[in-house]
């Protein structure tokens, strides 16, 4: 498996941990349908994916997850409340154009929800602006910044406070080094370089 | 038989060539869902490729509105036209006959040779004209569905069909969930809007209008042209696009001679239109046109307690529904309602947007992203 194809399925196991056999799940921004098709098969889920992008719903069709094709907060809006049991945004929610809408619209539609992504207080993040004046550009985030979607990057502890404002009860988070391998628990905000949360209303 | 281990050595697509159609005969009174009766019906119908031996292979395709059983493939060796779903259907194709049993036939009430307005009454031995019952999308899929009892085919691999195609597809499985596999409506809707109603109720009243339909009585020999002609021409503008006629036609004019009558074809997609409308008049029947758009303004899948979600929990099959962002007749929203319904029921729905720019009728052109899509989903 190609290093950063690995790195990119490192936090399917940890979304898993949190999720039951059977239970139904909403990936919004979904891409190829990879992390929907992993808990299909090792958790038995219904599962749903969301993404605007027609290429990515084909790949969805290759892989038997069924998906929309579409725009997220839309989509939200056509769920009664808790009409899932996750609804995951894996590295989506830096993309979105208004975050704190969409969020609090996944949580009417889910029971739960999963965030993840990439800490940008992360200390080489940092330093890759403090040293070299450039934003993070690495085996994940291969692109540069012109051909990338308008990215919103925030950090642990912006999220955090975030939740605290919207009194978002964090149920779970695991922290990942800058490997995103090793769980790293102590000063995440500095010493995390990926972040997963569990989020209830 | 199947034959789907040679695909790899065949080149990448071939053609159906030379196909026949074959009437199927009922001599069963018919019931309708409005409760009228014809004593017998037939159902033209075309078939491609070959039944395997489990007979797990069939693939239904549904038409549209002005379409017929004739898919794919010519009629004779001279015949410079192919059927109308042509490049989808062969050998190698999307609906790749080698792996699969296409049927196709035409609906009950279209004029196409199955059972319609047209057809001979065997009570009275002249034309039904308006003695043909109250005609609906239920009706139709319950002909077809006669159709393949009489094949011996229990279930279907998929049905497949794009705007009345659409909606009969989305009848089939809700009204026979047992029997599809698998299902892809594309350029539909759960029911028609006000616009569309509104469209086809213009072109009904081109028709009825016309002093030559005689309150449906015409003589075959002198149908209610100029009306059909109209209704044709004014729901083919809504076929297509602002952006595709304007790519095709644009202001180009037809002749520059301005010593002309004064309305007489001047711009270039006038004297498309016209042609459009004059060639459907020699191909379609007036009556069968106002029973067909009739049969799709009164289709509602949200039923008479205006519940979408009440109709399509029959659903069984997963299904792959696809909208088209310059469909101004069938818009993505109407295609979207149908599977954000389906996903709040818990049920294996698809939906993608195509972007094009051929209005309604982008389902019948090539487009490599469509053909991906039909393609993969009818492997899974």
């Amino acid at each position: 498996m190609h290093p950063s194809a690995k790195k990119r399925q490192v936090d399917f196991q940890i979304i898993a941990r949190w999720i039951n056999e059977g239970e139904s799940v909403l990936d919004l921004g979904c891409g190829r349908g990879v992390l929907l098709e992993y808990l299909m098969q090792t958790k038995k889920v219904y599962g749903v994916g969301v993404d605007i992008n027609l290429d990515k719903i084909i790949s969805c069709v290759k892989r038997r997850v069924p998906a929309y094709q579409g725009d997220i907060k839309a989509v939200l809006s056509s769920f009664q409340e808790d009409a899932f049991d996750h609804v995951i945004l894996s590295r989506t929610v830096e993309e979105l154009d208004s975050p704190d809408t969409i969020l609090k619209a996944a949580l009417r539609v889910g029971k739960r929800v999963t965030v993840s992504f990439v800490n940008h207080g992360y200390w080489k993040n940092r330093m890759n602006y403090f040293a070299q004046g450039r934003r993070t550009q690495n085996e994940v985030y291969p692109k540069p910044w012109y051909e990338t979607l308008p990215s919103n990057p925030f950090s642990v502890n912006e999220f955090e406070s975030f939740c605290t404002a919207r009194q978002i009860r964090i149920a779970d988070g695991v922290f990942l080094a800058g490997d995103w391998q090793s769980e790293q628990s102590l000063f995440p905000n500095l010493l995390a370089g990926y972040a997963i949360y569990d989020l209830e209303k | 038989m199947n034959d789907s281990s040679q695909v790899a050595l065949r080149p990448d697509e071939g053609e159906v060539g030379l196909v026949e159609y074959v009437d199927f005969v009922s001599k069963e009174p018919f019931h309708f869902e409005s409760g009228g009766v014809i004593p017998e019906l037939t159902l033209r119908y075309e078939t491609y490729g070959r039944l395997n031996a489990d007979k797990s292979n069939a693939l239904l395709i549904c038409h549209a509105l002005t379409g017929n059983h004739h898919c794919a493939g010519v009629h004779s060796l001279d015949e410079r036209k192919q059927g109308w779903w042509n490049f989808m259907v062969g050998p190698g194709k999307p609906i790749d006959i080698t792996q699969y049993f296409v049927i196709c036939s035409n609906v009950l009430g279209g004029c196409s040779g199955s059972t319609g307005p047209e057809s001979i009454n065997p009570a009275t031995g002249k034309r039904y004209n308006l003695d043909f019952p109250k005609l609906t999308v239920r009706d139709m899929v319950k002909a077809q569905a006669m159709l393949l009892d009489h094949l011996g085919i229990e279930n279907l691999h998929a049905v497949i069909g794009g705007s009345m195609g659409g909606m009969q597809t989305l009848q089939w499985v809700i009204d026979y969930p047992e029997r599809v596999g698998r299902y892809i409506a594309m350029a539909c809707c759960a029911r028609h809007n006000a616009q569309a109603i509104a469209f086809n109720d213009t072109g009904r009243q081109a028709i009825i209008s016309d002093p030559a339909w005689k309150e449906g009585d015409y003589a075959v020999d002198q149908p209610p042209a100029e009306g059909l002609s109209v209704a044709r021409m004014m729901a083919h503008i809504t076929y297509l696009s602002d952006a595709g006629l304007e790519a095709r036609f644009g202001r180009k004019r037809r002749n520059e001679d301005q010593s002309k009558e004064h309305f007489e074809v001047e711009f270039e997609v006038e004297s498309y239109l016209r042609y459009q409308g004059q060639s459907f008049v020699s191909r379609f029947d007036a009556n069968t046109y106002l029973y067909l758009t009739k049969a799709l303004d009164r289709f509602d899948l949200h039923g008479p307690d205006g519940s979408l979600d009440e109709t399509l929990s029959a659903v069984q099959a997963p299904g792959l529904v696809v909208g088209f962002t310059s469909d101004w007749l069938y818009p993505p929203q109407g295609n979207r309602e149908v599977v954000q319904s389906l996903l709040r029921l818990g049920k294996d729905a698809t939906y993608a947007e195509l972007e094009m720019d051929d209005g309604h009728d982008s389902f019948l052109l090539r487009a490599p992203q469509l053909h991906q899509l039909i393609r993969q989903f009818l492997a899974r």
